[in-house]
């Protein structure tokens, strides 16, 4: 649930959230354009993952650079190397647990590594890796288990609700696989690859609606009704 | 205490409810052709007048060809008898597919089946005039009794009949048996006692032998060798029956693509050979398969493999027939035979016969005799039109009358015929209306008696919903008291009053259907009363709703219950159906996990992610899955197991036993003994080297053990229920590898092995809250779901599918023959129905240790805790009754889908099965526990 307290960061959630919004779909577009949409499991595919590693990057210094005030007294800002090596080994990890999850949840054990491979690096980049990159390995790792209201802002909410609906989103997108419709997208993993890019995209539209929802109801206190309504939903716990 | 039975007596009056219910649905959805007991019958030609009547007062002399024009000419004429009789050798060869007769010249690795017959092919080319060959359709279901039912009454079977395959009922019906023993011929049978037992007492000599011995490839096979040259030599036949089994026993047993099939195809031309010598020139030989089979050498669906059976004919001095319709590997319908053989006897087709005459292989016929047997034809189908549509209102008027009407067109043009050429169209006219005919009746018959399926639909949707209410709403601190008041004893009186009625009823003649009768009132007096129930109890109901919000996993867990019974609507989730339970367990089990938060948790979760992940490698898969199925993931029944797969299975019976004995007191030697004759069973019949008759001995002592212990279970030894519950699942355990062999046994372990692991999840969830509390998380519908999907999941991971063609029968026999013995059918039953629903069986015997598992359960009384046992025992049936009941509507939605009969069907079965099985696990674990708890509390 985000406060209005906060207004600052409100509006860095809002802004990211909306780059997400702009940025995301924009890959994807072209991406279908050039009529690679359906090659997302190939390792050619690959500068998609770039480009949001990238995109990632870039919204995580919008939002801790911007952050001047509190960031600046807990920590110093100055970025070490070896948290950067401590996030790359955990990001390795999360993606070979991704890997093996996947798998145990059915993808083909013995074939089709490549693109299961291409899955799990996606949903560790949308997952853990705007999670770390907004606060750090250990703060990251209380945020996903254990300790659930430690010191959370509305950003690490946004990014945890992001994470959440990103796995939610490749969960669902597996529905269509078993299908008899013979289609090129029914391809594994091009459905939960999608899935989990819909997901996120989703959540980051909710959060915007949120957000635009929370200052109309300053306003229009009937609002709230909606508001809370969709503080119960989109907030999965 | 006796109120404690009173929570087993109801789960029995629940699994009743449902039970019934479902058993009314297959009432109106197996049930869809009606049968009429007319038959027809034909005048001999010399009663009839040369004015085309029969009995007429004119004594003008004319020759027969006029006689036949003038009662062409009189539409409204009796059905006369066709002048000329032949004589028949009709053999039957069991699943002799069309391309096993096929000759492929110059093919340089033929595969076991291929180029086997080369006698049909040397008379193909010798004598093309004398010999034909055709693709033989048959009809699905593939069965060789519903086949042999629709070869002689020229109909087509219906699918119920599939399941009476075992205990063959006389047939009803006019066929072309009983036409010919009416106008006094004289046949003789040989082989198969399908036939004796479906039309006993026509035969003139018959020679059967008993035909399930599917193991045994050569007895039926020399039996019939040793009596039918002899019969051939005689003439006091008009038609011979051979019925040879090997090559089917063959298929069944090993498949096609084995060295026995070469043998018994390589004997089945030898016996062509001889039999083509011997048979006298005017002699017709038909030589039929009833259906195909697939690449494992199963049969019983409705694949092309399957329906595609052989027709080859040969008649020394030759056969009729224009260039077009006797061109070799044209396809003919199973149908067209009972027509045909009784038109070669001389007499008209049967009355329920919806068949084309073949006249390619029948002898020349002159023009008037075609013609006389044409109309023959169509006067029967048009008498059997009228006659179907008095009786039944299933098909719609306007078609019925507009096929009549089609119908006297053509017996009134049979007259105008005059040249070849009008007379080889009017054949292709009278084809196309018969087959016109034969569609629209094959539609209908898969008509449905709609008022059945929809009581039984609401009986389903009345039991399932109360009890919901039930084990959802009501506390469970007032379980107890609710259950030992009168509740239980006037809905039992109210059975009792119900059933009294329904037979009085009977008794005075009100109504007709007493068996519909009771489960319709039983089942809604139940509703009734459980509803009376419920609203007496509302208001704790709904304070409990108030006051206890679900929790996200409750949610999840009930949402995936409901999805995994929804994807039963669709054809292509039931075909990948194990794959979609696996799925939704595993992510039941992981949102139970993310509650838990711990990293034992995870490991467990990660360990029964494996343990899924390793039995789909058992997971075959079945024909409409493509790729799969053609890469040969659907061939393993018929090859023997491998040593690697001995040694599986020894290692996972003997690493349970040894892990398990040390923990379960003095029944852990009980479950030694049983392992050790399970493992010798397996280890003695393996391989060329095996005795099989010793390891059938091994087997049965592995099942006189599990008898013994089962006894033994009730021993009251005041340790509580833990122990014996254990012990219950353990034997299960053993007793479903025993039926499963040596090549699925491991999959047993691994279905336990993963129940174990859920098991400790569940007690952690169960370790974080306060003991009452963790009662009643232990006992939530999550949990229940969690286990009634892992049930259901096992059904697919021990490698079978809800396909009829899968149904193993090696089970039944792994103990030596029981069809010897006066109870054999039922050990049959029971055997095979252990081999395929043994998961949900095992899985709801343990379902008790759930609740009681661990170190916190003592904490609360036994009264609580066989309140939680009863809870989640009722939770854990209710949700296989909503798969059933999601079933049997998307049987109903689905009832003229393509797929009906391949898919929806029979998951609606094999559901019905595992719903069964489940209720006799479930009530088996909680008399069990039952029975043990009071113990404990006597003395306490």
């Amino acid at each position: 649930m985000f406060s209005l307290k906060n207004q600052l960061e409100l509006r860095k959630v809002t802004i990211s959230s909306l780059l997400t919004c702009i940025y995301l779909p924009s890959i994807v577009t072209v991406v279908s354009f050039k009529g690679l949409l359906y090659s997302v499991g190939n390792g050619s595919s690959f500068y998609i993952l770039v480009l949001i590693f990238l995109a990632e990057l870039l919204k995580s210094f919008y939002l801790n650079a911007s952050n001047d005030i509190q960031a600046k007294r807990s920590k110093g800002n100055r970025i070490k190397v070896s948290d950067i090596l401590r996030s790359f080994i955990f990001l390795l990890v999360t993606l070979f647990s991704f890997f093996i999850g996947i798998m145990l949840f059915g993808a083909p054990i013995l074939d089709c590594h490549e693109e299961t491979l291409m899955l799990s690096s996606l949903m560790t980049l949308l997952t853990v890796f705007p999670l770390i990159a907004h606060s750090g390995v250990e703060a990251s790792m209380q945020q996903l288990f254990g300790m659930k209201n430690y010191g959370r802002d509305s950003i690490t909410e946004m990014l945890v609700n992001n994470s959440i609906m990103t796995v939610c989103g490749a969960w669902i997108g597996a529905v269509v696989i078993p299908l008899d419709w013979n289609t090129p997208w029914q391809q594994w993993p091009i459905p939960c690859y999608l899935g989990a890019i819909s997901g996120y995209l989703l959540s980051n539209v909710l959060t915007v609606f949120k957000v635009i929802l929370m200052s109309a109801a300053q306003k229009y206190p009937v609002i709230n009704f909606i508001v809370n309504f969709l503080n119960t939903r989109h907030h999965v716990k | 205490m006796n109120e404690k039975w009173n929570f087993t007596i109801y789960l029995v009056w629940f699994s009743y409810l449902i039970l019934s219910a479902a058993l009314m649905f297959g009432r109106g959805f197996l049930l869809s052709r009606k049968t009429l007991n007319d038959i027809t019958d034909c005048e001999p030609l010399e009663n009839f007048g040369c004015d085309g009547y029969s009995k007429s007062n004119l004594s003008d002399v004319c020759n027969e060809e006029e006689k036949i024009r003038r009662i062409l000419a009189n539409p409204g004429s009796e059905i006369a008898c066709a002048p000329t009789r032949q004589r028949v050798v009709f053999i039957l060869v069991d699943a002799l597919r069309y391309d096993f007769t096929e000759y492929i010249p110059d093919l340089e690795n033929p595969l076991p089946y291929q180029n086997r017959l080369t006698i049909i092919n040397e008379l193909l080319e010798k004598w093309p005039k004398r010999t034909r060959l055709f693709r033989f359709m048959a009809d699905p279901p593939t069965t060789t009794q519903q086949r042999v039912k629709a070869l002689v009454t020229g109909s087509l079977p219906t699918f119920i009949d599939a399941s009476s395959n075992f205990a063959a009922l006389e047939l009803q019906e006019d066929n072309a048996i009983d036409q010919i023993v009416r106008a006094s011929g004289k046949i003789v049978l040989l082989g198969d006692d399908t036939w004796a037992r479906l039309i006993p007492g026509r035969w003139l000599r018959s020679h059967t032998m008993y035909s399930f011995h599917t193991w045994d490839l050569d007895t039926v096979d020399t039996e019939i060798d040793s009596k039918i040259y002899k019969e051939l030599e005689k003439d006091d036949w008009d038609l011979l029956v051979a019925h040879y089994l090997g090559v089917d026993h063959a298929g069944h047993r090993y498949g096609p693509n084995h060295a026995e099939m070469t043998r018994k195809l390589d004997e089945t031309n030898n016996r062509l050979k001889k039999i083509i010598k011997m048979l006298p020139p005017d002699v017709l030989l038909f030589v039929v398969g009833d259906h195909g089979m697939t690449e494992t050498g199963d049969h019983g669906g409705e694949s092309k493999a399957e329906r595609t059976a052989a027709f080859f004919a040969y008649r020394g001095s030759g056969f009729g027939g224009d260039s077009d319709s006797i061109k070799t590997g044209k396809e003919v319908q199973q149908t067209d035979l009972a027509p045909t053989l009784c038109a070669a006897l001389g007499r008209p087709p049967p009355a329920p016969c919806l068949g084309n005459l073949l006249l390619p292989v029948l002898p020349p016929l002159p023009m008037s005799h075609t013609l006389l047997h044409l109309s023959n034809n169509l006067k029967q189908i048009k008498q059997y039109l009228i006659r179907y549509g008095e009786e039944s209102q299933q098909i719609p008027l306007d078609r019925l009358a507009q096929l009549i009407n089609a119908t006297r067109e053509q017996i009134d043009k049979a007259a105008t015929i005059e040249t070849e050429s009008e007379l080889s169209i009017y054949v292709t006219d009278v084809r196309a209306l018969i087959d016109n005919t034969r569609s629209l009746f094959r539609d209908v018959w898969v008509e449905f008696d709609s008022l059945y399926m929809m009581r039984a639909l609401l009986l389903l949707l009345i039991a399932i919903f109360f009890n919901c209410l039930i084990a959802e709403g009501l506390p469970m601190d007032r379980i107890p008291q609710i259950f030992s008041s009168s509740f239980i004893v006037s809905g039992i009186i109210a059975l009792t009053v119900c059933v009294t009625m329904c037979y009085t009823a009977f008794y005075l003649d009100l109504i007709e259907d007493l068996e519909h009768a009771i489960l319709l009132s039983t089942g809604l007096i139940s509703g009734v009363v459980i509803c009376a129930l419920v609203i007496l109890h509302w208001n704790s109901i709904t304070q409990r709703w108030y006051e206890t919000p679900l929790l996200f996993y409750e949610r999840f867990a009930r949402a995936a219950l409901i999805g995994s019974a929804v994807l039963l609507v669709s054809n292509s989730y039931i075909i990948e159906e194990g794959v979609c339970l696996s799925f939704l367990t595993l992510s039941v089990l992981a949102t139970i996990v993310w509650h838990i938060r711990t990293i034992k948790a995870v490991a467990l979760w990660a360990c029964s992610g494996v343990v899924l992940a390793v039995s789909r490698s058992y997971r075959g898969c079945r024909e409409e899955q493509g790729d799969c199925w053609t890469q040969g993931g659907g061939v393993n029944s018929a090859d023997p197991a491998s040593r690697a797969a001995l040694v599986l299975a020894l290692g996972s019976v003997a690493a349970i036993v040894a892990v398990a004995r040390r923990h379960i007191g003095w029944r852990g030697h009980g479950v030694v003994v049983c392992g050790l004759f399970t493992c010798a069973h397996w280890a003695v019949g393996w391989g060329n080297l095996g005795s099989p008759s010793r390891s059938r001995l091994l087997a049965r002592g592995a099942w006189l053990v599990i008898g013994c212990i089962f006894v033994l279970l009730w021993r009251e030894d005041g340790r509580g229920a833990i122990l014996p519950l254990t012990v219950c699942g353990l034997m299960f355990y053993i007793g479903n590898s025993l039926v499963l062999g040596v090549a699925y046994a491991p999959t047993a372990a691994l279905a336990l092995l993963s129940g174990i692991l859920v098991l400790y999840i569940v007690s952690t969830m169960k370790n974080e809250g306060s003991t009452k509390f963790a009662l009643s998380t232990r006992c939530s519908s999550s949990v229940a779901c969690l286990w009634a999907l892992m049930a259901s999941y096992y059904f697919y991971g021990t490698g079978h599918h809800a396909t009829l063609g899968h149904l193993r029968w090696a089970p039944a026999f792994h103990a030596g023959d029981p069809t010897y013995l006066p109870i054999g059918h039922e050990i049959t039953a029971a055997l095979v129905t252990l081999e395929l629903f043994g998961m949900p069986l095992m899985f709801g015997a343990a379902l008790p240790l759930l609740v009681l598992w661990g170190p916190g359960s003592a904490a609360v009384g036994p009264r609580s805790q066989l309140t939680g046992v009863f809870v989640l025992s009722l939770k854990f049936t209710i949700c296989f009754a909503i798969r059933v009941f999601i079933s049997a509507l998307s049987a109903t939605i689905h009832c003229r889908h393509l797929m009906i009969w391949g898919v929806f069907t029979p998951k609606l079965l094999f559901e019905c099965g595992a719903c069964l099985a489940a209720f006799v696990g479930t009530i088996l674990g909680l008399s069990l526990t039952t029975w043990h708890l009071s113990t404990q509390q006597r003395q306490s």
